[in-house]
């Protein structure tokens, strides 16, 4: 069954078209990889599938839902993990965590299980501004699964993650529908059967793993 | 999902990371000591003309640390980019609004509570429970505006300019009925309780209004 319905999904900034009439179908389990180079329109696409921004024209269905009627319901359902991370320097990577849990809705004992699952677990009490780029990522990622979404929508996930980036991410994205954005061609052929690549905009077609080795 | 623990946590939140960064009350404390400071040697003050010219220092110092105040309140989260990430989650955005100006509104009390003693001590005046309430009432709707129109303008590049022009014409009825109140509890002839019970109107109207904006402001 087919999670996320995309027709015709076109964004312009201003006088700029960043997404050029862009169709998507991702079934429900699927993991596919957005690439295309900087400007392509990945993170765009990203922000329209995480209904953080509304699409100048065309239709998104996701989970059976309406994603701009009904988007609060949807966030139940979604997590995403954006380019900026949007974390609190000040609070510790715990408190920063149950504030999410609070807005979320969900019980404050999931933060244990969402630590541990991005190695996290020993830095429950630092603050978030003194973690390294690499440990904000995984806080980032900890929070989008805090509320053990069914949809994730990832960012360029990898960057700063380090050598154990593919690792993290295989156990994070088990079980749910995933759309990845990254730059990492080879990281997408280990992560995601399919792939959406994108130039200035347009969809230039989604292909299987076999087509990115060949 | 409880609206009331949304706006307790963000509250919660904010006041916790002032707190630990003591980013804005000792500023804006200062900012206000200073302020008091340039009116006491600006104005010609005797025991005839106080109850006259303090509440007007008053109220000037008052707005123009309420508008660093609230400023600051969504000026972090955009620059953090973690309002995004807020509004990603299924909270309510209005409880998400209460939240902060909740927590702008404690802030700015604070600074209220260094700001009152000051004015006492610089101006020789009596700040009594009549001044202190009046104070304490214009805060609320003051801050439901300012937090308002801060959340409005965090989007905006010349938000720093934007936010007094949006915010200062709203503001007037809190500074004539605040100003009213506080001259009469400094002994100026008028009535106490009609300038309380304006600013009570104002405060329900405006957090009301706030409230129902707040959604969309926030929203998209």
């Amino acid at each position: 069954m087919s999670v996320i319905v995309a027709n015709g999904l076109t964004h312009w900034y201003g006088h700029d078209l960043a997404l050029n009439s862009v169709d998507l179908v991702v079934d429900g389990g699927e993991h596919m990889a957005v690439l295309g180079d900087n400007g392509a329109g990945k993170t765009t696409l990203l922000r329209i599938l995480a209904t953080a921004l509304r699409p100048t024209s065309g239709v998104l269905e996701m989970a059976g839902l309406n994603a701009f009627r009904e988007k609060r319901r949807l966030r139940h359902y979604l997590g995403y993990v954006g380019h900026a991370l949007g974390l609190y320097p000040a609070l510790t990577t715990s408190e920063n965590l149950e504030f999410f849990c609070d807005l979320q809705g969900v019980n404050r004992s999931r933060v244990d299980a969402a630590l541990e699952a991005v190695g996290l677990r020993a830095e429950a009490d630092r603050r978030a501004g003194a973690l390294s780029r690499g440990m904000q990522q995984r806080l980032a990622i900890a929070r989008a699964i805090l509320h053990e979404p069914r949809l994730l929508i990832l960012d360029e996930p990898d960057a700063s993650l380090g050598a154990d980036a593919a690792d993290l991410l295989t156990a994070v994205m088990h079980g749910r529908t995933v759309v990845l954005a990254t730059h990492d061609h080879a990281l997408a052929n280990r992560l995601c059967p399919r792939t959406l690549t994108l130039r200035h905009g347009r969809s230039h077609g989604t292909a299987t793993r076999l087509h990115i080795v060949k | 999902m409880n609206p009331f623990r949304v706006a307790m946590a963000v509250a919660r939140k904010d006041l916790r990371s002032e707190w630990r960064t003591r980013e804005l009350v000792p500023a804006l404390a200062q900012f206000i000591i200073l302020a008091l400071l340039i009116a006491n040697f600006g104005f010609q003050i005797n025991s005839d003309n106080t109850a006259s010219i303090v509440p007007g220092v008053l109220w000037f110092a008052l707005i123009f640390a309420g508008l660093v105040a609230f400023g600051r309140t969504f000026a972090a989260e955009r620059e953090q980019a973690s309002l995004e990430a807020m509004l990603m989650t299924p909270a309510s955005p209005v409880a998400i609004f209460a939240g902060k100006a909740f927590a702008a509104t404690v802030l700015l009390i604070a600074c209220e509570a260094i700001m009152l003693p000051a004015l006492a001590l610089f101006f020789g005046t009596n700040i009594g429970f009549d001044t202190i309430l009046a104070v304490f009432v214009a805060t609320i709707g003051m801050a439901a505006l300012g937090c308002l129109f801060a959340a409005l303008v965090a989007r905006v590049r010349a938000r720093e300019l934007m936010l007094p022009l949006l915010t200062l014409p709203l503001w007037i009825p809190f500074i004539i009925a605040g100003g009213m109140a506080v001259q009469t509890a400094l002994g100026l002839p008028g009535s106490y309780d009609e300038a309380i019970g304006l600013l009570i109107d104002f405060d329900i109207l405006f957090v009301v209004l706030t409230s129902l904006a707040a959604r969309f402001v926030l929203d998209e």
